[in-house]
């Protein structure tokens, strides 16, 4: 009889790796889907010479830089005259300080102005109509991540979502014949997930009638299965981390809303930065020492991570539309926001979330600006900086000391990293089991070891295809960024993506010795509700940067 | 937004960047999991729990050394076997961490990379291990040695075999003793494998080096004739002899075991030579058998003064010496001079060797020229035949050196005695210590004999039937 059991438990092990690739791959698969064909939005036709330029993005640039959206071949046009932009209300277009101005029926403009189909554009020597997209007739090739793009999506919403709850259940159900503990405690904590999972899905379709769902559909799988993990370490921590999730949710609806006008979040710029100062300094002053950091401040019994929501406001505040960027007239601004931050992290010891902002900053500020020179002096000022935190922290220089040799030192330096690779390798390729693993008693597990859990109990093929999960966001965020709707869109999306894989790699590779140890969580998957809700708050740019989102079913 | 696609390449560098460093975790995962599930505090594996469905180690006859019968793990059924093997098979704990049941427990337990350590027991497939040991000849040292402190360890120069390796004082692996403060005086040491992890004084037997040294350095070693006077001045302090030699060669030197001719070859040769011939020997560095690391020894001159260089050549002053090493030593002077490194895991067993963990034996280092060597062999056999007498190993070709390691504090010294059989189907080295057991023929001499007689006996060698 327990044989027969033995076998169905090992059955369900090997099962879950396999089916975990499935569901990365349909919810990446559903991502490609449904777009919208590549055809240009209008178009400028020269009348003088017959040229025809299709306009192809929401905000274009126009000047005499050939790497210019919209080339013009004209002495007396600017490198970066104007930007030609969409909105709700219609078109704009905008003079980014050009030498000879930016005419519209031959009025010179001033701010964004609106144009209308058959309006006469005047640039330097060069006249353009503004026409419809349909008169365009030549074809364009796709790129090539929507090639072969279908109208049908790969899987439908529900469907995945279905796999997604049934993956879950397959993980409760082995939570519940563990080798120590045998009861049903789990499945309760699945009822809830799984009612948390479906009434989201409701709200996204039904009640804000959105098409797709694959983006919120691979953080739910990975919020799932860090809930279920914590089940068999810390029954009420599952639960905690549930009721957060909820709270990431509505994060991530609300962020989308407010940024539904990428150009609303320019006025609240100044407040932001306030608010954000405001949060870092609560955290200096009021915060909890804990283990070198004082990250934690305790607001009514509720401890809360005040830097982790400083991140959401770190991107708000680093983006703008394509006109208000080729003017460059905040980046100065933006560079002494960023250093406060990094410095106001450091000041509390939370180093790892320090380096996560720096760089993120250097994302956004090359994306920005596209300067080299910027990204080398941040990057030698950080240089600077941490050889004198190197000084100052001797905790932290201890780190670097027995990196690499956490094996040779796993009674002291090494102890958590020793233990997450001893672990790592027992649970072999299928894991242990949920509830069978012995990491969960290291302290931190469940936060900075947390791949190590991943790996032991569920097998190093999940904890893989997990980390690969993440780092796919990357690709995906870079692949809408010429569809977003705003310059705001793409910069905000590929940089929530790469600061989601900057802390990943440092949490999994510091956990693994590969990198030393800073203690930052991994998205989605570690225990802490601050953490879990900017992680839901930040692909909430990603998701607002896919075209798809803000069009309503029809 | 053309350009702001462009720039976003440099997401790419940290999506690179972090493949980059999956893939070294990959790549450090499959060549490292084995010895990451190999460690004391793996839950998995540690305490009692994992050894229920262990498979069993035997002994290279086939003698069951520990099984597991219906969950219990029980060793062999004679006491004094259990307790002469317990620190190469080990307990059900993981204290002596050198022990093949610590070292090699995950393996035991069925341990793979795919599975992992975490299939159900009644899926779990087990390996089973043979040694290179020979259970009769373990016991015939254990019991040699009696409630004294040692080690004895014998082995084929030829092959690298481990034919014997006992280490006392020792517990009965079926009855491990709860060690508390009133007790832990008697049981000092019981978790320390002494042929592996222990280094003792050597005293006379460190004279193998310092001859060695003499012989490749000093061309008219051989004619010379030393005056011993029972004591000389050496740096402004005495070196004492155990007796008056009066003059005395070199080959005589060694067999009357003459502190003066040795330290008086030790200055002469000077500081920079002797540490050569000891690294070059090995005592500065250790052995890798079958996975563990034997402890190194130490010879240090470099601080000493002239009477300390004088008597480092005598195996005083701060000079220690691994058991192991001296056993290798001693074989490989058999050898021709050079090493073969000793194993203890059958190769038979080849898990192992699939695995890519050692492959025993193979690793051969030339520590002493041929001639020197021969020599050595020649100084160490006269040794044996004119001075202690060839009953004493039955009929083997016995070449030898005992060893005397005074230790001070009031404390008897260390009894050694190492060597090794010439003969063609016992080709076997050894080395016996006993601890603080007084003069090294008497009370080495003893375990030194039994053990290698029962060798012999076991290897069917034609001299002992």
């Amino acid at each position: 009889m327990t044989v027969i059991m033995d076998i169905a438990v090992v059955a369900l092990r090997i099962l879950l790796p396999v089916y975990a690739v499935v569901i990365v791959y349909q919810c990446y698969a559903s991502m490609r889907r449904r777009r919208r064909p590549e055809k240009p939005l209008v178009m400028l036709h020269n009348e003088v010479t017959d040229l025809k330029i299709p306009v192809l993005f929401w905000e274009n640039s126009l000047g005499r830089s050939k790497r210019s959206d919209i080339f013009v071949d004209d002495p007396a046009v600017s490198r970066n005259h104007c930007v030609l932009l969409r909105r709700k209300e219609g078109w704009f277009i905008n003079d980014t300080d050009s030498k000879t101005g930016t005419f519209v029926n031959g009025k010179e403009t001033e701010g964004r102005t609106q144009v209308y189909i058959d309006d006469k554009i005047t640039v330097g020597y060069s006249t353009f109509t503004f026409k419809r997209g349909e008169e365009f007739h030549e074809k364009l090739g796709p790129t090539w991540f929507f090639s072969r793009v279908s109208d049908k999506p790969a899987i439908k919403p529900y469907k995945l979502l279905l796999l997604i709850t049934l993956f879950h259940l397959f993980m409760s159900v082995e939570a519940c014949y563990t080798n120590e503990v045998k009861n049903y405690e789990p499945m309760m904590v699945f009822a809830c997930l799984a009612a948390v999972e479906w009434l989201f899905f409701f709200v996204s379709t039904v009640v804000l009638k959105r098409i797709n769902f694959e983006l919120e559909s691979l953080a739910l799988f990975l919020t799932g299965m860090g809930v279920m993990l914590l089940v068999r370490q810390e029954l009420r921590s599952a639960y905690v981390q549930l009721i957060a999730a909820v709270g990431g949710m509505i994060l991530f609806c609300v962020i989308i809303k407010v940024i539904e006008n990428p150009d609303r979040i320019a006025k609240f710029r100044l407040f932001l930065m306030i608010l954000a100062v405001c949060l870092l300094g609560v955290s200096i002053v009021f915060g909890k020492i804990s283990y070198g950091a004082a990250n934690w401040i305790s607001i009514g019994g509720i401890s809360i991570q005040p830097s982790e929501f400083v991140k959401i406001i770190y991107i708000l505040v680093g983006a703008s539309s394509l006109d208000v960027m080729q003017t460059k007239k905040n980046l100065i601004e933006f560079i002494l926001f960023s250093a406060v931050c990094v410095g106001g992290l450091a000041l509390m010891g939370d180093f790892g979330t320090a380096l996560i902002f720096f760089a993120t900053f250097l994302l956004m500020a090359f994306m920005r600006s596209g300067d080299w020179k910027t990204v080398v002096l941040a990057v030698s000022a950080a240089v600077f900086g941490s050889t004198i935190v190197l000084k100052f922290k001797p905790y932290i220089a201890n780190r670097f000391k027995i990196w690499g040799h956490a094996m040779e030192h796993p009674q002291d330096d090494g102890f958590q990293m020793a233990r997450v690779l001893t672990y790592i390798a027992s649970g072999g390729l299928f894991g242990v089991g949920i509830g069978n693993g012995c990491l969960k008693y290291v302290f931190a597990s469940e936060s900075d070891l947390v791949f190590g859990i991943v790996a032991e109990e569920l097998g190093v093929i999940v904890a893989f295809t997990v980390a690969i999960a993440i780092a796919a966001l990357i690709i995906y965020a870079r692949s809408v960024t010429t569809r977003s709707r705003s310059t705001f869109y793409s910069v905000t999306a590929c940089c929530a993506a790469g600061l989601l894989v900057i802390q990943m790699s440092l949490n999994i590779f510091g956990a693994t010795d590969i990198l030393p140890l800073t203690g930052v969580t991994l998205p989605f998957i570690s225990l802490g509700g601050s953490s879990m809700m900017s992680c839901w708050g930040l692909i909430a740019f990603i998701k607002a940067a896919d075209e798809r989102t803000y069009a309503v079913k029809s | 937004m053309k350009r702001t696609l462009q720039r976003s390449w440099l997401i790419f560098i940290v999506a690179l960047a972090f493949l980059g460093g999956l893939g070294y975790f990959t790549f450090l995962l499959l060549t490292n999991s084995s010895d990451w599930v190999d460690q004391a505090y793996n839950g998995h594996i540690s305490g009692s729990g994992g050894l229920e469905q262990a498979g069993a180690v035997y002994d290279r006859n086939g003698n069951i050394l520990a099984q597991t019968v219906d969950g219990e793990r029980v060793y062999n059924q004679d006491q004094a076997t259990r307790e002469a093997l317990l620190h190469v098979v080990g307990d059900n704990s993981l204290n002596i961490s050198t022990a093949v049941q610590s070292m090699y427990r995950s393996q035991l337990v069925g341990y793979n990379f795919i599975w992992g350590v975490g299939m159900p027991d009644s899926l779990k497939t087990k390996n089973d291990i043979k040694l290179t040991v020979d259970a009769e000849t373990c016991k015939a040292a254990y019991e040699a040695l009696g409630d004294r402190s040692g080690a004895c360890v014998i082995y084929n120069y030829k092959t690298g075999e481990v034919i014997c390796s006992v280490s006392t004082k020792a517990y009965d692996p079926q009855a491990p003793p709860e060690i508390t403060e009133e007790n832990q005086e008697e049981y000092k040491g019981v978790y320390l494998d002494h042929v592996l992890s222990s280094t003792y004084i050597p005293g006379s037997v460190f004279k193998i080096v310092t001859a060695a040294a003499a012989i490749e350095n000093i061309p008219d070693i051989d004619t010379r004739v030393f005056h011993c006077s029972g004591s000389e001045e050496i740096g402004g302090s005495d070196v004492t002899c155990m007796e008056v030699h009066g003059d005395i060669t070199f080959k005589e030197s060694m067999a009357y075991s003459c502190n003066i001719v040795y330290a008086e070859l030790a200055v002469e040769l000077g500081e920079e030579k002797m540490t050569a011939m000891a690294e070059k020997m090995g005592i500065n560095s250790s052995y890798t058998i079958s996975g563990v690391e034997t402890a190194k020894g130490h010879y240090d001159v470099s601080k000493a003064n002239k009477n300390q260089l004088a008597w480092s050549g005598v195996g005083q002053y701060d000079d220690m010496v691994n058991p192991m090493q001296m056993a290798v030593i001693c074989g490989a002077i058999a050898n021709g001079g050079t090493t073969k490194t000793p194993y203890i895991i059958d190769d038979a067993t080849s898990f192992f060797t699939k695995l890519g963990i050692t492959l025993p034996g193979t690793e051969n280092d030339k520590i002493v020229s041929p001639s020197t060597a021969e020599k050595l062999k020649e100084m160490m056999r006269y040794t044996m035949s004119d001075y202690y007498g060839d009953n004493l190993f039955g009929g083997l070709t016995v070449c030898a050196k005992t060893g005397t390691g005074e230790t001070g504090d009031d404390k008897e010294p260390n009894a050694w005695m190492v060597g090794f059989s010439t003969d063609e189907d016992c080709p076997l080295a050894f080395a016996a210590v006993v601890e603080n057991g007084g003069i090294g023929f008497y009370n080495a001499g003893p375990v030194a004999e039994a053990a290698m007689i029962q060798a012999a006996k076991s290897l069917g060698a034609s001299a002992v039937q």
